[in-house]
């Protein structure tokens, strides 16, 4: 018995070790966020790419954009990071210029690779001299409005400042009579720090207002356009009361139970949301516009900057096997993978020039304005500290001017203020 | 051999816990007098620099004077329950008891992520439970903010750590009430003490020195406690229920800079260490008792 026993314990053991290649190059994936469609297409791509290179197997992992930060300082500083990585393009400069990131544009086909992608897509990922990753994900913050409620109303979707506050107010009513509120004009991401600051920074862009100056050396969230973006929203919450009391809680999980269940008529939001609500509450519709502009900038409607986000594909610059890693990001966002973006609508734009003029794209709903708006987008400044200002300096001052506890001009004074000693080292 | 034979049996706890304990603390110590930024790597020493840095940060008083209040706060609500829960179930005689007993003790045994979880959902503006009861009776208005409210978030988290906590009081507190000898409460309705003053005279006297143990181990388990309020606020709205474990992440994994994320951790081990002293005094104090 006892032998048997022995046997089988040591079958066990060997087991796992007979089921793989040893000598097979192992990379490390990591997935940040993602809808389950999407995830489920990255693992039949990996098993393509895995058959493609038989020398080659790809150990996937996914992990949650909440805490994709922390995680990543984490491993790359304890130097166990993963191979490959999704993440935002905005963390070239974080990330890349801390020597974490590979140089992607030291492979020897890098610049027949660049051509496959839209030229201001692969720029975001640029940082200095170097690219740090391959466009995965084109991401443009654009206003959404419930269909149904703005239908009801009678209304369109605002193109102005003027026309979204008015919007908002209409929409802001007591639908059943009991002397309550119960439904609101507009929602705000205020639970998650990063999430706010990407849907507010828009309106400031909309306003023509920047982050930083284009040398990267002043912060400029008090310019007066940025203050009369902040004071937008701050009298659309304490005036008119029309955005919704409780944002300060929410995260994405509520803004969609509010908006599927017809509770807010407006959100800012990115190509994500269509999968999100269509999971929650199928057949919904609603419209996607530009985010809305100040009433004397309308004559820039179709051309003023939203926010462009970007999720890139990265090589850890300290992986065993950059050349393996480099075929894997190439083969999970070549022109072929791209179309699966359009056809199989994944939650996020495409980024090849071959997918988005595609004639499937073309029919594809709102991905038309996503890349129109994706084309006309700037991203965050290309500044180290800038994903930890909008998060840490930004977004809580200018969440005290909503609330009322400062006033849009005190908010973003001391936001620039701590902002400039930060990246002055002097914090 | 038979007199190093204790401590070779002792020896691999031991190491274990040297390898846990004794080793992060030391380097926490370490790391809390030089720079280390998780980009760079550990810099130069720097002195009591870090600490420095932590005591002129307005949001190290904020998450102080918070960790306080959620530390007590938190800690007499569950006290206070735990207490009445015990009376009612010391004073029942139906066979249900154990059951009952059994059955409120279930938040102690929840993990700490999914009671959070389970809050934050109950207190929902819109969808939450304790909105709808509310409403319905006319206490507040159909909507009110909880968590997003800077006035009453850290109350709701404190709410939650008192309704995780009190379970341990009850038992602890059942326990002592079956502990007072039954010839006191006759003598005293003999002298016709009526019940309160029962209570007051008998009761509580006999349960203080197990009140001052619960007091203390509840304060210093909030005070060192992450998860609730990381899970339910994460120390926001803008701040508002920012405590100091709640910081130390923010220090260490947002600012990136570990170094004060060190210092503000040895700070609250100090002030644990303190409390820990305090607690074991009277724990000494009872058994002399």
């Amino acid at each position: 018995m006892k032998t048997v026993i022995t046997m089988a314990a040591a079958l066990a053991l060997l087991a796992p070790g007979c089921a793989r290649n040893d000598n097979a190059v192992v990379l490390n994936d990591w997935n940040f966020g993602g809808r389950p469609r999407l995830i489920e297409w990255l693992r039949t791509r990996v098993t393509s790419f895995e058959s493609a290179h038989p020398g080659v197997r790809v150990v996937q992992s996914q992990k949650s954009w909440n805490m994709i930060r922390e995680l990543l300082y984490a491993d790359y500083s304890a130097g166990t990071g993963p191979d490959v990585v999704n993440v935002h393009a905005n963390y070239a400069a974080e990330f890349g210029g801390a020597g974490y990131y590979y140089p992607i544009n030291t492979f020897p086909d890098f610049e027949q690779v660049k051509r496959w992608y839209v030229p201001c897509m692969m720029e975001s990922t640029r940082y200095g001299e170097n690219y740090y990753g391959l466009p995965s994900s084109a991401i443009a913050f654009v206003l959404v409005c419930n269909k149904e409620l703005f239908d009801r109303e009678g209304i369109a979707p605002p193109r102005t400042w003027s026309e979204f506050r008015a919007a908002a107010r209409r929409l802001t009513k007591d639908t059943d009579g009991d002397g309550v509120i119960d439904q609101y004009g507009l929602v705000l991401l205020g639970g998650d720090r990063g999430g706010f600051a990407y849907r507010l920074i828009p309106f400031f862009f909309k306003a023509g207002a920047r982050a930083m100056t284009d040398d990267l050396k002043t912060v400029t969230f008090n310019s007066p356009e940025g203050v009369e973006a902040l004071q937008l929203i701050a009298d659309m919450y304490q005036v008119d009361h029309s955005v919704t009391p409780g944002f300060l809680a929410y995260t994405l999980t509520e803004i969609n139970d509010l908006f599927c269940s017809n509770r807010v008529a407006m959100s800012i939001e990115g190509p994500w949301f269509r999968g999100m609500v269509d999971d929650k509450s199928p057949g919904k519709k609603f419209y996607t516009v530009p985010v809305p502009v100040p009433d004397d900038r309308i004559g820039a409607y179709d051309t003023a900057s939203t926010l462009q986000d970007m999720v890139m594909y990265a090589i850890n610059a300290r992986t065993a096997h950059p050349e393996q890693a480099w075929e894997l990001i190439k083969y999970l966002r070549n022109e072929e993978a791209d179309m699966a973006w359009i056809r199989e609508d994944l939650g996020a734009t495409a980024t090849t020039r071959s997918a988005l003029a595609s004639p499937e794209a073309s029919a594809l709903g709102d991905l038309p304005l996503y890349v129109h708006e994706a084309q006309h987008a700037i991203a965050w400044p290309a500044h180290p500290k800038m994903i930890a200002i909008a998060s840490d300096i930004f977004t809580p001052y200018a969440e005290k001017a909503i609330v009322g506890e400062m006033t849009p001009r005190e908010a973003m004074d001391q936001a620039t203020r701590e902002a400039q000693e930060l990246i002055e080292g002097k914090r | 051999m038979r007199r190093s034979l204790p401590y070779l049996l002792l020896a691999p706890a031991l190491l274990f816990t040297a390898f846990v304990l004794c080793y992060p603390l030391a380097q926490n110590l370490v790391n809390s007098v030089r720079e280390v930024d998780l980009v760079h790597g550990p810099g130069r020493w720097n002195g009591l620099a870090n600490y420095r840095h932590v005591f002129a940060d307005r949001e190290f008083w904020l998450a102080l004077r918070n960790t306080a209040g959620y530390a007590l706060g938190g800690t007499l609500m569950a006290l206070g329950l735990g207490l009445a829960l015990a009376l009612l179930l010391d004073r029942t005689t139906a066979h249900s008891a154990p059951f009952v007993t059994c059955l409120l003790s279930l938040p102690w045994v929840i993990s700490p992520v999914v009671a959070g979880f389970a809050w934050k959902w109950l207190l929902n503006d819109h969808f939450g439970i304790l909105n709808a009861w509310l409403s319905a009776a006319g206490i507040v208005g159909p909507g009110t903010s909880w968590l997003g409210n800077p006035r009453t978030a850290l109350l709701c988290v404190m709410a939650a750590r008192a309704w995780q906590f009190y379970p341990f009081a009850m038992v602890m507190f059942l326990a002592g009430l079956e502990s007072i000898p039954a010839e006191q409460y006759e003598a005293a309705s003999v002298d016709g003490a009526s019940a309160l003053r029962r209570f007051l005279a008998i009761t509580l006297p006999n349960l203080r020195p197990v009140s001052s143990v619960l007091l203390l181990l509840g304060i210093i388990w909030s005070f060192n406690d992450f998860t609730m309020v990381f899970v339910m606020t994460r120390g926001g709205p803008i701040d508002a229920s920012m405590v100091l474990p709640v910081l130390v992440r923010e220090f260490s994994f947002v600012h990136f800079d570990l170094g004060k994320g060190s210092a503000l951790s040895i700070v609250i081990f100090a002030v644990l260490v303190l409390l820990s002293g305090l607690y074991l005094r009277v724990l000494a104090g009872r058994e002399r008792a």
